[in-house]
């Protein structure tokens, strides 16, 4: 068919339709995103004490010496790597075994997977309650080992215990959404590949080795880091869980930035640990994009 | 399947079992508990009270003074409608645009967009305290819907982005020769094409903002009188964490409605995440 100019939809013509469309979204997400990242970096320089009257005063990278300089904020940002890098793999190696084990679509494996997914649609504070009530020292695990004359067990009282206590519930309450999403994945798995691996005699641990997990690897590298990415903001559960305690053991980043610097009115503080917060993510993010591309990019090579 | 009954599957069944136990507990527990009295819950957590069962606690968490929990989801399911609409008014127009305007600009926007999904955004809420300040929406409502709209808004453009730009351009030719403007075309033609996806987005918007505690916590304040139901449940259970017989009715009336709703409509919410996911 011959191509004459093409016909331009009414108003294109001009950016004054396009530019209407897009403003609105742009103005609610430049208010409330973009400025108040800017707003992060901008009193992370400053010393400020948040009230209205008083105007931030420039002190150069002096919050971030404090940050980088006490025993009790570099823990922080331990802790907050523990959770976000133990978490995201646990959560992950549990997902991607489960998965391999619900394949099949039948309805014993349904109702599995609908019961490992199901404390996802709770809330992470109602989570962290919840097993507050089953872990703490007057919980019903350690209720019950006093019934049968076990010493209880210091799930969250003891600072070495209560961050892996911590690590894992998220892993319980987040672990069925990344088995949803390998399931999908699983389904993209070439079957012609397993079914030439069958017929060359593979057995399950080869046909993983050799077929799925090099059309998964790229799935997993990067659910791994998202995972990771939104682990690193850990908040609710600590609040419900433990606290931060005991001995601040499980104090993450985000808990100092909003229970611990914002209360104390530490605003120029506050803003350094979350500047510190935004730039992980934002690296992590970059990892995901140039991962992507380079999967992509196999694929192709692949198909 | 080779055999239903072969060592390997009995123990995958097993196993499978076990899991699922650990995953339902937690729950068992939570329901059981909320029918009984303090000594009984320290006597024997595990076991139901058939005998002794009350509704006393339950009423008592539905009655809390502190935190009325029909108001608690009243405001919740509010803020989830208000955000949703808001978000997918601005998205979708944006999106539209974005998707039909192939220039540099566009992909520069997007990319600009797709970079607020990995803002943390609890860590942010301290700066947005402030903006919200200075436009007088702190402790607000609208402030806190505003907040969780723009939350929502890379999300939502980025899914409605993808399926727009999939959607044959020959629909947008053929409104255009027959005289419809941008915005006839959008909301008549290219909206309700767009029906499976704009589901997704809701559920998957909905879960986030139903479940929001910082922002509630950070934006509304303890000094109001509004309650969500993580920031109401956090008021009525928060101090009283050892007293069970508040901890376990209030937690199961947080989580009733979202789990009906789980259990109604799971097979949308399940496949629905796994669809987002896959297009993200």
């Amino acid at each position: 068919m011959e191509r004459k100019t093409p016909v331009r939809p009414r108003g294109w013509r001009n950016a004054g339709a396009g530019v209407s469309m897009v403003l609105p979204a742009v103005l609610i997400y430049v208010a409330l995103l973009v400025v108040p990242v800017i707003y992060a970096f901008y009193y992370s320089f400053t010393e400020y004490n948040g009230f209205p009257t008083r105007v931030p005063e420039f002190i150069g990278l002096e919050n971030y010496r404090t940050v980088f300089g006490s025993a009790d904020m570099t823990d922080t940002m331990v802790i907050t790597a523990v959770v976000a890098v133990a978490g995201a793999v646990v959560v992950n190696l549990a997902a991607l075994g489960l998965a391999l084990l619900l394949q099949r679509t039948n309805r014993f494996n349904t109702f599995g997977r609908v019961v490992m997914f199901y404390p996802h649609v709770l809330s992470a504070l109602v989570v962290g309650f919840l097993w507050q009530a089953i872990l703490g020292p007057q919980g019903v695990v350690n209720t019950m080992l006093e019934k049968v004359g076990t010493d209880a067990l210091p799930f969250l009282s003891d600072p070495d215990w209560a961050l892996w206590s911590m690590i894992l519930v998220i892993v319980w309450s987040l672990f069925g959404v990344q088995l949803i999403l390998y399931l999908a994945g699983l389904q993209a798995v070439p079957a012609d590949l397993l079914e030439a691996a069958r017929i060359d005699g593979a057995g399950r641990w080869r046909t993983f080795r050799a077929v799925t997990w090099p059309s998964l690897a790229s799935t997993v590298t990067v659910a791994i880091i998202t995972s990771g990415i939104s682990l690193l903001k850990t908040y609710d559960v600590v609040v419900s869980l433990t606290g931060g305690g005991p001995a601040g053991s499980t104090k993450t980043l985000a808990y100092s930035i909003l229970a611990v610097s914002f209360p104390q009115r530490n605003i120029g503080v506050a803003s350094a640990q979350a500047v510190l917060l935004i730039l992980a993510a934002a690296v992590l993010a970059l990892t995901v994009l140039v991962l992507r591309r380079r999967a992509e990019d196999d694929a192709e090579s692949i198909g | 399947m080779k055999k239903t009954h072969s060592p390997s599957a009995v123990v995958r069944v097993a196993f499978i079992s076990l899991v699922s136990l650990g995953m339902l507990v937690p729950m068992y527990i939570l329901v059981i508990n909320t029918f009984k009295s303090q000594q009984e819950i320290l006597a024997d957590p595990l076991s139901p009270a058939f005998g002794t069962a009350t509704f006393q606690y339950l009423a008592d968490a539905w009655n809390n003074p502190d935190f009325s929990i029909l108001k608690g989801y009243g405001i919740t399911f509010a803020l989830v409608l208000s955000v949703n609409a808001i978000a997918m008014a601005v998205c979708a127009p944006a999106a539209y645009a974005l998707a039909r305007t192939p220039r540099p600009v566009s992909r520069l926007l997007l990319f600009f967009f797709i970079a607020g999904m990995f803002i943390p955004t609890q860590v942010i809420l301290v700066p947005v305290i402030f903006v919200l300040r200075a436009v007088g929406l702190m402790g607000t409502l609208p402030g806190l819907i505003l907040f969780m709209t723009a939350t929502t808004i890379p999300f939502t453009l980025f899914v409605f982005f993808g399926y727009i730009r999939v959607l044959p351009r020959s629909l947008d030719e053929a409104a255009a020769i027959d005289g419809a403007g941008k915005y006839y075309t959008l909301w008549r033609i290219i909206v309700p094409l767009m029906r499976p996806i704009i589901a997704t987005v809701f559920i998957l918007n909905s879960l986030s903002v139903w479940n929001d505690f910082a922002s509630p916590q950070m934006i509304l304040g303890p000094g109001s009188d509004v309650y969500t139901v993580t920031t109401g449940v956090y008021a009525a259970v928060g101090q009283y964490s050892t007293d069970y017989t508040k901890v376990f009715p209030t937690l199961l009336l947080a989580v009733i409605p979202i789990l009906v709703i789980f259990i109604v409509m799971q097979r949308h919410i399940m496949s629905g995440l796994a669809a987002g996911a896959v297009k993200g």
